[in-house]
C-alpha cells in the first residue's frame, strides 16, 4: 500500500496540479520515422543562439512533463519488453533523437561549411554544459570522447609512454578493485602491464555491508605496497561498479589515496552523470570519466574525460591522432577524422529535456533511487531473498538476490538465464553470478541488477517478479532446464 | 511509430551477398539520383566530394532502420544482431577489395584510426626493442597532414627516424615519383639502419595525384622494407583497389568518401602472414586479444550503424550501369573533361596527366589571383563559399628557386554522381569574375 501511495504522488499529483490550466505542451518530434527525402528539409528549431547556456535547475510551475509525454518520448522502446536494464546501454528520448538527426542533416547538407563554421562551436558548448554539470573549474579540463572505454585508453596510453620514457620504473603499480569493469582490466593489461607495470587488485566482498569495509581493504592494500617500497602511480576506482553494482565511497577513497602517496587517481564514473552526484571539487580526483548516454539521456555515444588542471598536468593525447595533435586533449578530441559528431552536440538539448522534470536531473536521480530501492525490496520480499547492498550504497540500480533453487552456478548460467528471461518472458535484466564463499552452505549465487529510469513502470518489475516466481514454481534450474546452449530442454 | 524493430530487407536474405554487377534493365534515372541527394544544399556547387564524401537517401534510410533497432531494444541488438551485421559488412568488403580472408578485414571509423593502429604497433616495436632507435619510417612529402602528425606522435616520439619523399608538383609521370622514392629508401638504409615501415598514399590529398602504389610496394620488397602501409583514404569507389594485386601489408580506405556510406566507416586490411605482427585497436574493450577485426567490432557502447549499411550501399551502386566500376569510370571521364574545360577557360593547366587522376583533378588557378600562402588558399576558399556558393579546396604550391611564371594556386575538383555540369560552370564563372574584378588574395582581410 505504501508503495502505491508513493507511485500516486509521483505520477498523479503533478498532473492534478496542471489539469485546470492551459498548458503549453512541448510535443516531441518523432521525426525519426522512416520518411522520404523531401522531409529532410524540415528543420526543427535548431538554434545556434540557444538560450540554454547554463542551467541552474528551473522548476517550471505550470508545465512539468506528464506521464503520457514521457511515454511518447520513449515510444520507440520495444513495448513487449520489461526494460529494467537502463544501466547497460541507457536510453534517449525522442526529443533528443530528433535534435541529433537535425545535427546529422546539417552535416550531410554541406559538410565543409559545417566543419568550418559549426562543429567546434557546438562541441565547445557541450563541453561548457558538462563543466557546469560536474562543477569543474575550467572548460579546458573537459574533453568529449566516445565513451568511458576511450577515456580509460587515453589515460593508460599516457602511462605506457611514461614507462617507455623513463618517468615510471618497471614494477611501478596501478591499484584497482577486483570488481573493476572487464574492459578496464583489459586496457590495463594492454597498456600498463605490457609496458612493465604491476597491478594491485584489492579484494572486494559482495554482498556489501558498508562503505567502511571497502575503504579499509583499500587502505590495507596501499599500506602493504608502500611498505614493500612499490610506487603506486595510479588508482583506478569505479564510482558505481558494474557487476555487481554498488556505489563506492569515492571521495573517501580519493582521500586515502592522497594520504597513502598514490600519484594520481582516476575515477571511472561510467554510470556517473545522471545516476550519482558528480562534483569534481567534492570528489577531488585527477581524472574522471562518465558516459552521458547511460543515465543522461544522450544518444550513443558521448562521454567526457575530466582532467584536473591544478595538478602537474601530464600530457594526454587522443590515440587517434589528427591535425590538432599537440593542442591539448580537449581540442584533439574534437576532431579525430571524419565521423558523426552529432552525439557530442546534443548535450545542451538534453539539459532542456531534463529541466522538463520536477527538480531537473536532481529530481530524476532522487526519484530513480527511491523507486529502484522500493522495487528491489518488493522483489526481495516476493522471492524471500535480500538486496546485495544497503540502499545508501545504491543509486539508480540495485542488486537483488535470486532464489537459490534456480541453481545459477557459473557465469555461463547467468548469461543463459538472462537469455531465457529475454526470450521466454520479455524481461531484460543482467544476471550476476557470485561465487559462494567457502563457509556458505546454501548457494547464494545469483543476483539480478535492476535499473530504474523515467520510462519504467511498476509493471516492469511485477513482470520480472512473476517470471522468477514462475520459474521457481516450475522447478526450473539452469543446469537441467537450459541445455548446453542455453535452450530450453523439451 | 514502429512499435517493434522494423524488418529490414537488407538484414537477411539480402539479394546482394556478393559485389558482382547485376546489369538491370532499368538503371537509376537522373531524377532518381537528384532525389537521392536532395538533402544536399541545392544552392551550393558541391565540387568537393573528396573531403567528406556523400550518402544517398536510401542508405540513410537503411542507417535509420539500424539505429531504430538499437534504440528499441539495445541488449537484444547487442547479443543477436550487431556481430552478424558487422561480419556481413566485412565479408562484402573482402569481396570488393579482393582479399583472401575475411579475418584480414577490420572495420574502423576512418583512415585516421587505421593509421593510429598501424603506427601504435610501430611504437611498441621501438619500445619493446624489436626496432632500434634510429630505424626509419618513410612517408611521402604529400602524406596527409593528420598522418604526418600520427607518425610524429608514435614513431618520432618512440625514437624512429622519419624520412620524407619529396615529390614535384605539377607532375608529369609516375617515373618522377618512383625515382624520388628509391632515393628516399637509400637514405633510410644509410648507416646500417633498417626501414621498418613505408607509409604510401594511394591517392594523395593535397595536391591530389594517384600514386603508382603497386610499383612502390614492389620496390619496398626489393629494398628490404619490413612493412608497407598504404593510406588509401580516397581509394575505394574512386580507383582500383585490389589487395592481392597491390601486395601491401596494410591498406586502409574510407567508405564514406567515394562509396556512399554515411560518416563514418573505413576498413583496415592486414595481410595474413607468418610474421603475424599483432595489431590492436587503441580503444581496448572486452575483445582484447581476439584479433583486430573482433576487437574493432566492439570498442564500447557507440552507434555502429554506419558500419552496418554496406549491403544497402551495394544495392544502391548496383542501380547504376556498370555498378561501382561504371560510376568510377564515368566520374573519372567527367572530372577530366571538367578540368580541361576550366583550364582552357582560365588559360591555366592541369596539375598532372589525366591518367594520374581518378575522380579528382587539380587545376591551376590564374596567377593574378595572387595566392601566396596557405592562409590565402583558406581565405579564397571561404570567399568562394560565401560569395559564390562554390565549395572547392585550394592548394598552395610554393614557387621553387629560379622558377619563372609558375602557378602558385591549384584547386581540386571532384566529380560524383550528383554533380552537374552547371556546378563547374558556376566555378568557372566565379573565378572569371574575380579575375575581371582585379581581385587578389591580399584584398581579403584575415
Amino acid at each position: 500500500m505504501a508503495c502505491r501511495i508513493i507511485m500516486f504522488y509521483r505520477y498523479y499529483v503533478a498532473h492534478l496540479r496542471l489539469c485546470h490550466q492551459n498548458i503549453q505542451i512541448l510535443k516531441p518530434k518523432l521525426s525519426f520515422r522512416i520518411s522520404r527525402a523531401s522531409s529532410y528539409h524540415y528543420y526543427h528549431n535548431l538554434n545556434p543562439t540557444d538560450t540554454q547556456t547554463n542551467f541552474p535547475i528551473k522548476p517550471k510551475l505550470s508545465s512539468f512533463i506528464t506521464d503520457s509525454e514521457i511515454e511518447a518520448e520513449f515510444s520507440h522502446h520495444d513495448p513487449g519488453v520489461a526494460r529494467i536494464n537502463n544501466g547497460s546501454f541507457g536510453c534517449s528520448p525522442a526529443f533528443v533523437i530528433s535534435e541529433l538527426q537535425q545535427w546529422q542533416l546539417k552535416w550531410l547538407r554541406q559538410p565543409d561549411h559545417f566543419l568550418f563554421n559549426e562543429l567546434h562551436k557546438g562541441i565547445l558548448k557541450s563541453r561548457n554544459t558538462v563543466k557546469e554539470l560536474i562543477n569543474a573549474e575550467d572548460v579546458d579540463e573537459i574533453s568529449i570522447v566516445d565513451n568511458a572505454t576511450t577515456a580509460v585508453a587515453i589515460v593508460l596510453q599516457q602511462m605506457q609512454w611514461a614507462f617507455f620514457e623513463g618517468k615510471f620504473k618497471k614494477g611501478d603499480a596501478v591499484i584497482i578493485l577486483q570488481c573493476a569493469y572487464g574492459a578496464v582490466k583489459n586496457s590495463i593489461k594492454a597498456y600498463f602491464l605490457r609496458a612493465g607495470g604491476y597491478v594491485i587488485e584489492v579484494p572486494f566482498q559482495f554482498p556489501v555491508n558498508s562503505s567502511e569495509e571497502i575503504i579499509s581493504e583499500f587502505r590495507m592494500a596501499l599500506v602493504k605496497e608502500k611498505a614493500s617500497g612499490r610506487r603506486v602511480r595510479l588508482a583506478m576506482i569505479d564510482h558505481v561498479t558494474s557487476m555487481p553494482s554498488v556505489v563506492l565511497p569515492v571521495k573517501k577513497l580519493v582521500k586515502v589515496c592522497r594520504e597513502e602517496g598514490v600519484d594520481q587517481v582516476f575515477i571511472d564514473g561510467a554510470h556517473g552523470v545522471g545516476c550519482v552526484d558528480v562534483d569534481m571539487q567534492e570528489i577531488g580526483a585527477d581524472f574522471y570519466t562518465s558516459n552521458l548516454h547511460k543515465w543522461f539521456f544522450c544518444p550513443a555515444s558521448v562521454a567526457f574525460l575530466y582532467c584536473r588542471k591544478s595538478v602537474t598536468h601530464l600530457e594526454l593525447h587522443h590515440p587517434m591522432v589528427s591535425h590538432d595533435y599537440g593542442k591539448g586533449l580537449a581540442i584533439e578530441s574534437s576532431w579525430i577524422g571524419t565521423r558523426d559528431y552529432s552525439p557530442s552536440l546534443v548535450v545542451p538539448s538534453v539539459v532542456e529535456f531534463t529541466n522538463r522534470f520536477e527538480g531537473g536531473i536532481e529530481g530524476i536521480k532522487r526519484r530513480n533511487h527511491d523507486a529502484v530501492v522500493e522495487m528491489g525490496k518488493m522483489l526481495a520480499k516476493a522471492w524471500g531473498t535480500n538486496l546485495g547492498s544497503p540502499p545508501d550504497m545504491c543509486a539508480s540500480m540495485i542488486m537483488v538476490r535470486l532464489p537459490a533453487c534456480l541453481g545459477i552456478s557459473s557465469n555461463d548460467d547467468a548469461l543463459k538465464l538472462r537469455t531465457h528471461l529475454r526470450e521466454q518472458f520479455g524481461v531484460e535484466v543482467p544476471i550476476y553470478y557470485q561465487m559462494p564463499k567457502h563457509e556458505e552452505v546454501a548457494t547464494t549465487t545469483g543476483y539480478a541488477r535492476i535499473s530504474y529510469q523515467v520510462y519504467n513502470k511498476i509493471d516492469d518489475y511485477y513482470k520480472f517478479r512473476d517470471a522468477i516466481n514462475q520459474l521457481v514454481c516450475d522447478g526450473f534450474t539452469c543446469a537441467q532446464s537450459l541445455g548446453k546452449y542455453g535452450l530450453p530442454s523439451s | 511509430m514502429a512499435s517493434s524493430p522494423d524488418h529490414n530487407h537488407t538484414l537477411n536474405g539480402d539479394s546482394n551477398t556478393h559485389a558482382s554487377k547485376k546489369p538491370k534493365l532499368s538503371f537509376i534515372t537522373p531524377s532518381e539520383i537528384a532525389a537521392e541527394f536532395s538533402h544536399h544544399d541545392p544552392t551550393v556547387a558541391r565540387i568537393n566530394n573528396g573531403s567528406f564524401g556523400s550518402c544517398p537517401d536510401s542508405v540513410l534510410q537503411a542507417q535509420r532502420r539500424w539505429q531504430l533497432k538499437y534504440l528499441s531494444q539495445p541488449d537484444h541488438f547487442y547479443f543477436n544482431h550487431l556481430q552478424a551485421g558487422i561480419l556481413h559488412s566485412r565479408t562484402l568488403i573482402r569481396d570488393l577489395i579482393n582479399a583472401d580472408h575475411v579475418d584480414e578485414v577490420s572495420i574502423v571509423d576512418n583512415a585516421t584510426t587505421a593509421a593510429a593502429i598501424v603506427l601504435q604497433q610501430a611504437a611498441w616495436g621501438f619500445s619493446e626493442s624489436k626496432f632500434e632507435q634510429g630505424d626509419a619510417v618513410v612517408m611521402l612529402h604529400y602524406a596527409y597532414g593528420a598522418v604526418k602528425k600520427s607518425i610524429e606522435a608514435y614513431v618520432t616520439r618512440a625514437g624512429g627516424h622519419v624520412i620524407e619523399v619529396p615529390l614535384p608538383f605539377p607532375l608529369n609521370s609516375n617515373d618522377e615519383i618512383v625515382t624520388e622514392f628509391k632515393k628516399a629508401l637509400e637514405k633510410g638504409k644509410a648507416n646500417g639502419r633498417r626501414v621498418r615501415l613505408a607509409v604510401i598514399d594511394h591517392i594523395t590529398s593535397m595536391p591530389c595525384v594517384v600514386i603508382p602504389v603497386k610499383e612502390l610496394v614492389k620496390i619496398c620488397r626489393e629494398e628490404g622494407v619490413d612493412q608497407v602501409f598504404v593510406d588509401a583514404a580516397h581509394s575505394i569507389g574512386c580507383t582500383e583497389v585490389d589487395m592481392k594485386d597491390i601486395g601491401a601489408d596494410y591498406y586502409t580506405s574510407n567508405l564514406h568518401k567515394w562509396l556512399f556510406c554515411p560518416p563514418s566507416i573505413a576498413f583496415l586490411y592486414c595481410r595474413k602472414s607468418p610474421k603475424g605482427v599483432e595489431l590492436h585497436h587503441p580503444v581496448v574493450s572486452h575483445e582484447y586479444g581476439n584479433g583486430l577485426a573482433i576487437e574493432s567490432a566492439w570498442i564500447g557502447t557507440r552507434d555502429y550503424s554506419p558500419q552496418l549499411v554496406v549491403p544497402a550501399v551495394l544495392d544502391f551502386v548496383n542501380r547504376f550501369e556498370g555498378g561501382i566500376e561504371g560510376i568510377k569510370k564515368r566520374n573519372h571521364e567527367t572530372v577530366v573533361e571538367m578540368g580541361q574545360m576550366l583550364a582552357k577557360a582560365w588559360g591555366t593547366h592541369l596539375g598532372c596527366p589525366p591518367e594520374m587522376c581518378a575522380s579528382m583533378v587539380m587545376i591551376g588557378l590564374p596567377a593574378c589571383l595572387g595566392i601566396s600562402s596557405e592562409k590565402d588558399t583558406l581565405k579564397l576558399r571561404t570567399h568562394l563559399r560565401e560569395k559564390f556558393a562554390v565549395e572547392v579546396p585550394i592548394y598552395f604550391r610554393p614557387p621553387k628557386n629560379g622558377e619563372v611564371e609558375s602557378l602558385t594556386g591549384y584547386c581540386r575538383i571532384s566529380h560524383q554522381v550528383y554533380n552537374k555540369v552547371d556546378d563547374y560552370y558556376k566555378f568557372r564563372d566565379a573565378i572569371n569574375q574575380l579575375v575581371s574584378d582585379g581581385f587578389t588574395c591580399a584584398l581579403l582581410s584575415n
